[in-house]
């Protein structure tokens, strides 16, 4: 399939903590990924202007296309030159910064505030509060809810096409009557997607008053549900908030098109892509960054998208640790962590977002707050998915996941992503597994919405990057005993046989390009393969190859760190196919009971003093302690220091300490 | 490709442009004006927290007829502050006029209603260096600029103090817990090269010491920094870190010098940073260039390491490998060869670089 060249294009995605660029034009006939960049985002201090690390990812553009992107003012050229110089569309998305604070105003909470807080998911919308007619508050209740949660937007939803009207007026003009206490530059945006009737009254309500998009109907009836519009004026009032806040985007969002557009709803975009494309019973798309981790799952023919601003591996590590707990981490260490170690690798994430493992022992936690991170994210998704497929508690039966986010698939070993992934997500039956480090489906969402075609052109030509396909058990299998007979036969008519225990894993490394029929047979009792015992299919190789999964889903994670020092090592070397790296016996070690601070043996003395009956002092003698900053200067010399310290009689203290006052004064 | 690493300023003598700014969603005004000079305690805005809305329906007690509107009948002026019980709205010669159930002010007076809002707690920011007024962002803040030392940390417990700095005793800063006559450390700033201890809070509290710059802390003493009415600065991260000779030495060098020690608790969404500014003992003629954005990193630099197992240590690059390194831990990661100041030589990822400046 080829394409009339509609230009050449440059996607960039600002996330919080890396800038990635695209760079897509027609090569042979086809629209074909040319490259790719990144850089460090410069939000933040130093530079607190997005462009500078976006041009520093041009500058790598150029430096490995030789084709020149910025002029000698630092500016984007564009529209390309008759030199090949510079790039026909720019398309931005953006995952750092600020949700938008968002008030869903609606009629009733099950219908279109329902559809309303569905028209969300794929942006960063934080929604702040919600105002029904049925909320039980009176006027100055949602006045005050309106005013004092400070929203950037006020969404508002209402009424089926054939419904009343007044209703829905009723609640706009309490809004209108809330923001008119405001400064005009105060205002926050109005969406009105509610019954179309009221429209025009209602932009003669907003309009030259507060910036105001309208949307078709989110609920035209009560069995009708239309979303999509919606989400594109949320997408455009996130890029309105955006520009509004400075940092860059104002001027990025003046000279791409379609302004920024959330990274979330290119995941949605392409998992419905995808999942069209494939036909299979599921595509999962993962991205678990350092501020917000996206999950778009396409099943049975609809998409359903999570953000998740509270669980990332950098800027959100502490959201998460305080989301989970130190448990749901420790759980997948094979160590005994030591008091406070986690909550200060968290911290110091936190504070460092971008910094990477350097220790063993550091990168068992940064991957236990992954594992323990993705698997929260997928548990508090499956209510939502088991509406759609019954999972019998396992995963739902993914045919593909894509990975992306710096902590799968930036360790320089697509074992790492396959591993962690097989943890985490535990996928059920055959997946293929791709990994995406440069960003590529973000861009190309972005890109979808300049020609679709290029879109679809780019991801079959450049693709993913993969990882392999997986084989993985349900149900709880013997271990050491054979769950698995697996037979292999590769393109060249060759053929490998092998049996996997329970509790193992096993990976024919089986190269990417290459295909292999498979087939599997399960052994043993409830065990099963997407509900199958035998299984024949045509499978793609990867970096990693063929992995057979033979440990069981749920995980038979064990216990107890001892017995996960045994466990994590070894599945680790059987992915990687490495020697199995021992753990340090001084790990296991359980840690020692807290040593007693000074202050806190002195507090625990005090108290037990307290506690026992004593003769009341006098008064007079009571020590008498003057104010901060109330006392004069005096100048002792460290030679002639007493330490009052060294006596350890607390009557004879205060008493030396009450005669030390008097002296000062 | 040039690698662009994070920057934490350590820099002896620069120029510094800091936004002062009230806290998001506060109302209110600047009351300085572009170019003045301002010194370290004036107030450069002053602003107001929002506070809760009263609706008070006056229609029926004025006996409002169908074409009237309150705002005809209404006895204060709009945005007037009033006690509770000030008359608001009466017709001519009636007895009882609509009053004000709380202190506040009037807000909004249409229809049947006035909508007064409770008068809040007046925010006063204050300038935290010396320096001038280079511009005025109109009811939020300020960006001072001003010329001096400056020394970036990681975490602050949320205290700004002006004062004195000090360095910490041979024997540490727990060493004069409960000693009761030590006065030199009163209402100074204390710089400890030794990670934070309990005793270190309890002693700052003992002997008045407005802040402490120390290198870490323990997780655990959040809490209790937290409930500080001093600074606490931390210039490498939580955990037992010592401070590097670098950050040590330099203020070593501004002992007794006046400096404004922002002990800024790093948020998401805001890209300020705990810092230490020692203000120039004259500032006539010494101003310098503003710390450089595009700083690639480069054989010879001078750069410290944020993780462990060397987190807080200064090496030099002395090699950039064009190709990922195999790590312990089995990363294969973008490195940089450093030379630490003990002469060990380590592989350090790029990413756990960081730049103090130039």
């Amino acid at each position: 399939m080829s394409v009339n060249r509609s230009g050449s294009i440059l996607a960039v995605d600002f996330g919080s903590v890396m800038t990635r660029t695209v760079l897509i034009d027609v090569v042979d006939g086809v629209y074909r990924l040319v490259a790719r960049g990144e850089s460090r985002t410069t939000n933040d201090y130093p530079a607190h202007d997005i462009r500078v690390g976006m041009n520093r990812a041009l500058q790598a553009l150029t430096e490995v296309t030789a084709r020149r992107l910025l002029d000698e003012q630092g500016k984007l050229i564009k529209p390309e030159k008759d030199d090949r110089s510079g790039v026909d569309f720019l398309v931005t998305t953006a995952s750092s910064g600020r949700s938008l604070r968002t008030i869903l105003v609606g009629l009733v909470p099950d219908v279109s505030v329902a559809s309303a807080i569905r028209a969300t998911a794929g942006t960063y919308v934080d929604v702040v509060d919600v105002i029904t007619l049925a909320d039980g508050r009176d006027d100055q209740g949602r006045l005050n809810a309106t005013l004092l949660n400070r929203p950037d937007l006020i969404f508002i939803v209402g009424g089926t096409e054939d419904g009343a009207e007044a209703p829905v007026l009723e609640l706009a003009q309490g809004v209108r009557l809330a923001l008119s206490l405001l400064e005009r530059d105060q205002r926050p945006s109005v969406l009105f997607a509610g019954n179309t009737s009221v429209q025009p009254k209602i932009e003669a309500l907003f309009e030259d008053f507060a910036q105001l998009f309208i949307a078709p109907n989110v609920r035209p009836s009560i069995a009708v549900e239309v979303i999509q519009t919606a989400q594109r004026r949320l997408a455009q009032a996130f890029d309105a908030q955006r520009s509004l806040r400075g940092g860059g985007f104002e001027h990025i969002g003046e000279v791409s098109h379609a302004g920024i557009q959330p990274t979330a709803q290119s995941y949605t975009l392409l998992a419905n892509y995808l999942g069209e494309t494939i036909r299979g019973k599921g595509v999962l798309l993962l991205d678990v960054g350092s501020a917000v981790s996206t999950m778009s799952a396409w099943l049975d023919g609809s998409v359903t998208t999570t953000i998740r601003t509270d669980i990332g591996l950098g800027h959100s590590a502490m959201n998460l640790l305080n989301q989970i707990g130190e448990a749901a981490i420790a759980r997948w260490l094979p160590f005994y962590p030591a008091r406070d170690e986690i909550l200060e690798y968290v911290l110091n994430k936190t504070l460092r977002p971008a910094t990477i493992p350097e220790t063993p022992r550091d990168l068992y936690l940064e991957h236990a707050l992954l594992r323990a991170g993705t698997s929260a994210m997928i548990t508090a998704a499956m209510p939502i998915w088991r509406k759609t497929v019954s999972t019998e508690g396992d995963m739902p039966p993914f045919n593909l996941i894509a990975v992306a986010g710096s902590g799968f698939t930036r360790t320089g070993s697509a074992g790492f992503a396959a591993l962690l992934l097989l943890d985490a997500a535990q996928p059920t039956g055959i997946t293929r597994l791709l990994a995406d480090p440069y960003g590529l489906l973000v861009a190309l969402g972005a890109v979808a919405r300049v020609n679709p075609t290029i879109a679809v052109q780019v991801l079959d030509s450049s693709g993913l990057e993969p990882i392999g396909t997986c084989i993985s058990v349900s149900g709880h299998p013997t271990p050491e005993r054979t769950v698995l007979k697996v037979k292999i036969t590769l393109e060249s008519g060759e053929i490998i046989k092998q049996n996997v225990a329970g509790g193992h894993l096993w990976v024919y490394p089986l190269p990417a390009g290459q295909q292999a029929e498979l087939d599997v047979r399960v052994t043993g009792r409830d065990v099963h393969l997407d509900g199958k015992t035998r299984v024949r299919a045509k499978v793609e190789g990867g970096a990693v190859g063929l992995v057979f999964d033979g440990r069981g889903r749920p995980l038979p994670l064990a216990l107890t760190p001892a017995e996960r020092a045994v466990q994590m090592p070894l599945w680790f070397s059987e992915l990687m196919r490495l020697p199995v790296s021992e753990i340090d016996p001084q790990w296991l070690v359980a840690p020692a009971a807290p040593e007693e601070t000074p202050v806190a043996a002195s507090r625990k003395k005090q108290e037990k003093k307290r506690r026992q009956p004593k003769e009341k002092k006098p008064k007079e003698a009571k020590p008498r302690r003057g104010r901060r900053g109330a006392e004069p200067e005096i100048d002792i010399a460290d030679e002639d220091r007493f330490d009052i310290s060294d006596i350890e009689d607390d009557d004879q203290r205060d008493s030396i300490m009450s005669e030390l006052d008097e002296l000062r004064r | 490709m040039p690698f662009y690493p994070d920057q934490r300023h350590l820099l002896e003598a620069t120029t510094i442009r800091r936004e002062r700014h009230l806290p998001e969603f506060t109302a209110g005004k600047v009351t300085v004006a572009q170019n003045v000079s301002v010194n370290i305690r004036e107030i450069v805005a002053r602003g107001s927290i929002a506070s809760a809305y009263h609706i008070i329906e006056a229609g029926q007690s004025v006996r409002l007829k169908k074409n009237e509107d309150i705002s005809e009948f209404l006895l204060v002026d709009l945005n007037q502050i009033v006690d509770a019980g000030t008359p608001l709205a009466a017709r001519p010669k009636q007895r009882k006029p609509i009053v004000a159930p709380i202190r506040g002010k009037v807000v909004y007076a249409s229809g049947s209603r006035i909508i007064m809002q409770e008068t809040s707690e007046e925010i006063q920011l204050e300038a935290g260096v010396e320096g001038k007024v280079v511009a005025v962002q109109t009811g939020r803040g300020v960006t001072l600029e001003t010329y001096g030392t400056l020394v970036q940390g990681v975490w602050g417990n949320g205290m700004l103090v002006i004062g004195q700095l000090k360095m910490e005793p041979e024997e540490g800063l727990d060493h004069i817990f409960g000693d009761a006559l030590s006065m030199k450390y009163r209402g100074t700033i204390v710089v400890t090269r030794r990670a934070l201890k309990e005793t270190g809070l309890v002693t700052m509290v003992e002997q008045g010491i407005i802040g402490v710059i120390a290198p870490s802390m323990d997780a655990a003493l959040i809490p209790q920094a937290q409930a500080h009415t001093s600074a606490v600065m931390l210039t490498e991260g939580f955990g037992d870190i010592a401070m590097s000779a670098l950050t040590f030495n330099l203020l070593t060098k501004f002992a007794d010098r006046p400096t404004t020690l922002d002990a800024y608790t790093p948020s998401r969404w805001e890209s300020r940073r705990p810092e230490a500014i020692v203000n120039p003992s004259s500032r006539a003629g010494e101003k310098t260039a503003a710390p450089k954005i595009n700083l690639a990193l480069k054989v010879g630099m001078q750069v410290r390491l944020t993780r462990m197992p060397h987190a807080g240590k200064v090496g030099t690059v002395i090699n950039l490998p064009k190709s990922p390194t195999l790590l312990d831990n089995g990363l294969r990661v973008l490195c940089a060869q450093i030379e630490l100041v003990s002469g060990e030589r380590a592989m350090i990822p790029l990413a756990n670089l960081e730049s103090f400046g130039q």
